[in-house]
């Protein structure tokens, strides 16, 4: 099957400028020795600064466990990790994550300032700056004001804000998401991406996002890794070329995103 | 209005149980069952002599002192086993072997080898305490959200930073369940440690009382026990509220 000429058919390698994030060779599974389950087979990456790759694949694939071979929570089995030039061994400064289910990701016993600020305090961060950081990140993602409130007085989309303005003011260089907004109601997942592809504009951070679904992935990203079978590997990897600006409406009905989703699709459809 | 209420509701029950006691009692002759008025007329008599109030005082501290010690175990050990899958595994035959033992079947067993006065008393207390502290604090660690243990993790938090604001107060609604199972026990303890081989306290108020024939003290004895333990519940009560304020207020939304 040939590609349709209005997408490219994208590089695991960085479009040009430097490589911040470098997976190398990585194989993932749990177990030893014969009883291994390889969940992840000889992925290689690279992903340069300030951009937006999401990597979607069919629930149960090994995306989740991807992730956390990204940051640090599960040495891979083979192959290594980089990031700024220096290979991870464990959570590393230079990676935030953002979790799947908000209502578990932040701690109850903490107001919404109290958790934006905490990683900072195990950084040795000053308690003045920790404020004065969590609440720039609060303004971030719209939350200005609200620090003082507790993460079970909001709801759940003003919940996973709060966990970016976390990742945020941790000033880590990349950040991963893990399904990100799998668990709110449609509108507030607009809202939600839209706020994602806006701080990646204004700020710059790097993002690698995993998801299932199709339209988001394509809707944010710079590129989409397509990764399915078992073990995962990946099976096609596009451009989308949309820039830094995307819009609900027109992006989704550009004729780019409809080619990327119709190849997505079918090529999912066939794992 | 509203608390009047609720404590109309919670009072006209013990107040007609008692109602009841002091006027059936009344004209008892048996003498192991004084009447309820002789029972409050010599407990009012050993208060205003202080004698009562000297007994309360060095229970009361034997049990505050005991609790104290297996609060502090209780918790700290319950913080690492809960946190480490090794230590669990190497204590867990211990910890249900040794919370097994009936606690007051070992108080002569400890005051015969550690003699009299108020350590083996307060280690009485402690030891028989720990125990729901202990288990109650591994359960509520092991029940700290999975992805908090995550993010946590993946922010690089310290461990001693991690223990104080995350698994701490992750695992407290338990913690405190356990303390509030642990407070009756060790009023029951301190009582019972004070009837072998002791001079004073309440355990020994009672028991000096009961092997006098002086059964109207014995009652009194038993009833202070009692209101002290009640008001001792109902300040716990207090301090729950407080401490897992967010808790509560997180469940009723």
């Amino acid at each position: 099957m040939t590609a349709p000429q209005s997408i490219h058919t994208g590089s695991l390698d960085v479009l040009g400028g430097e490589v911040l994030l470098d997976v190398s060779h990585v194989s993932m599974g749990y177990g030893d020795g014969e009883h291994e389950k390889r969940i992840l087979e000889d992925l290689n990456l690279k992903v340069g600064h300030s951009e937006f790759v999401s990597i979607v694949g069919p629930s149960g694939v090994g995306k989740t466990t991807l992730l956390r071979g990204l940051s640090g929570l599960l040495p891979p089995k083979r192959g290594t990790v980089s990031v700024a030039g220096q290979t991870i061994t464990g959570p590393h400064p230079d990676i935030a994550a953002v979790f799947q289910d908000y209502s578990r990701s932040l701690m109850p016993w903490m107001t919404t300032r109290e958790n934006v600020a905490f990683p900072l305090q195990g950084q040795g961060v000053g308690r003045r700056e920790r404020n004065r950081r969590a609440e720039e990140s609060l303004e971030e993602v719209g939350l200005s004001g609200q620090g003082d409130k507790y993460p079970w007085e909001m709801s759940g989309g003003m919940q996973q804000r709060v966990a970016i303005a976390r990742a945020l003011a941790y000033h880590a260089k990349v950040l991963l998401m893990d399904e990100p907004f799998a668990s709110v109601d449609a509108q507030t997942r607009f809202d939600l991406e839209d706020l994602v592809v806006n701080l990646r504009e204004a700020l710059g951070v790097t993002i690698v996002l995993v998801t299932h679904d199709v339209d988001e992935a394509i809707y944010l990203a710079d590129r989409v890794i397509v990764i399915a079978e078992k073990p995962a590997t990946v099976v096609d990897v596009i451009e989308t070329g949309f820039g830094t600006v995307r819009d609900q409406v027109d992006t989704k009905a550009d004729p780019r995103f409809q080619d990327a989703r119709g190849r997505i699709l079918t090529r999912l459809r066939k794992a | 209005m509203k608390t009047l209420i609720r404590a109309g509701w919670t009072l006209w029950l013990p107040v007609l149980l008692v109602t009841i006691w002091w006027f059936a009692s009344a004209n008892s002759t048996n003498i192991y069952v004084p009447s309820l008025s002789r029972i409050v007329e010599v407990l009012w008599r050993d208060i205003s002599s202080g004698l009562l109030i000297d007994a309360a005082r060095v229970s009361l501290t034997n049990l505050a002192v005991g609790l104290l010690i297996a609060a502090a175990v209780g918790i700290l050990l319950g913080l690492l086993i809960g946190e480490t899958r090794r230590l669990r595994l190497i204590l867990d035959p211990y910890i249900h072997f040794f919370r097994s033992v009936p606690q007051s079947a070992l108080v002569p067993l400890i005051i015969g080898a550690m003699g009299i006065g108020a350590a083996p008393k307060i280690y009485t207390v402690a030891f028989a305490c720990v125990w729901p502290i202990l288990l109650n604090t591994i359960d509520g660690v092991r029940g700290v959200e999975p992805t908090i243990r995550s993010v946590s993790r993946v922010f690089g938090v310290p461990k001693l930073l991690y223990f104080r604001r995350v698994v701490l107060p992750g695992a407290m609604p338990q913690v405190v369940a356990g303390l509030r199972v642990a407070l009756p026990i060790g009023i029951v303890v301190m009582v019972v440690s004070e009837l072998f081989a002791s001079n004073q306290g309440l355990g020994f108020y009672i028991l000096n009382s009961s092997a006098t024939f002086q059964i109207p003290e014995t009652w009194g004895g038993a009833l202070m026990v009692g209101v002290i333990g009640y008001i001792i519940v109902i300040m716990f009560s207090l301090f729950e509220r407080r401490v897992l304020s967010w808790y509560f207020r997180s469940g009723a939304l």
